[in-house]
């Protein structure tokens, strides 16, 4: 059995880990098992029976599609949030240099230096996002 | 893989979701089932019923849930929703027409 699950595990080696993979690996192995079992009783030897369940198992391509078009719509989801956030966090940020600028030292106007610096985070997520859409 | 089970591969998430109509049922029960009503004739490829449980769960014709223990496992059962019950039904009725269809060209030769 230990070869079964072997083969399932290198089945799944490339596809990125989550917990809908485990839950899915999961499955195939024991229903692989039960395969195994019944191929077993049927009079075949185990070794016989895995390399049956194996090669009837077929081509995993198809699956790791269903998984990847899952997967999508969400990371899209993801790089609007980052944006939104950078923007609204740089703009805090910005308003910080700009009140201590004012308030401590109103005669030497520096708070344009680190705002550029700033400005970084927010173009950087802006394109991400552009890439996405 | 002939072309006969090249039609039929179009029509799986129909022929599963009917198997699973019928009672909750789990993978390999489900692949056994179709082996043994076609008396051999057609066999499922794992890999593809494993493709069309994600593929009908997306669309929320079916759920699941684990079920009772096998070797020390437990079993992922699936049942068809209402939404699912609905889809199978139009699937049904489009597969009479179609056939009706193609039957006028394909029979009385």
């Amino acid at each position: 059995m230990k070869k079964l699950k072997k083969h399932v595990d290198k089945l799944f080696s490339d596809v990125p880990d989550s917990d809908e993979k485990e839950v899915l690996k999961q499955e195939i192995y024991e229903n692989l098992q039960e395969k195994v079992q019944d191929l077993i009783e049927q009079g075949k030897d185990e070794e016989d029976a895995i390399n049956k369940a194996i090669v009837e198992f077929g081509d995993i391509d198809e699956i790791k599609m269903e998984l990847v078009v899952t997967k999508n719509p969400l990371r899209k989801n993801n790089t609007k949030y980052n944006l939104g956030f950078s923007i609204w966090g740089s703009l805090l940020i910005i308003s910080l240099f700009v009140f201590a600028n004012f308030y401590y030292t109103p005669d030497n106007i520096w708070f344009v230096y680190p705002t550029f610096v700033v400005l970084w985070w927010p173009s950087v997520m802006f394109y991400y996002w552009r890439k996405t859409r | 893989m002939n072309i006969r089970s090249d039609i039929i591969r179009g029509h799986l998430d129909a022929i599963i979701l009917r198997l699973i109509s019928e009672k909750d049922r789990y993978g390999y029960e489900i692949s056994k089932e179709i082996t043994d009503r076609t008396e051999g004739r057609f066999q499922i490829k794992e890999a593809t019923l494993y493709a069309v449980f994600q593929r009908l769960h997306r669309k929320e014709l079916i759920e699941s849930y684990f079920g009772s223990v096998s070797h020390g496992g437990k079993r992922k059962y699936y049942s068809i929703t209402p939404l699912g019950r609905a889809y199978l039904s139009e699937i049904v009725k489009e597969w009479q027409e179609a056939k009706n269809i193609i039957d006028l060209f394909m029979e009385g030769l």
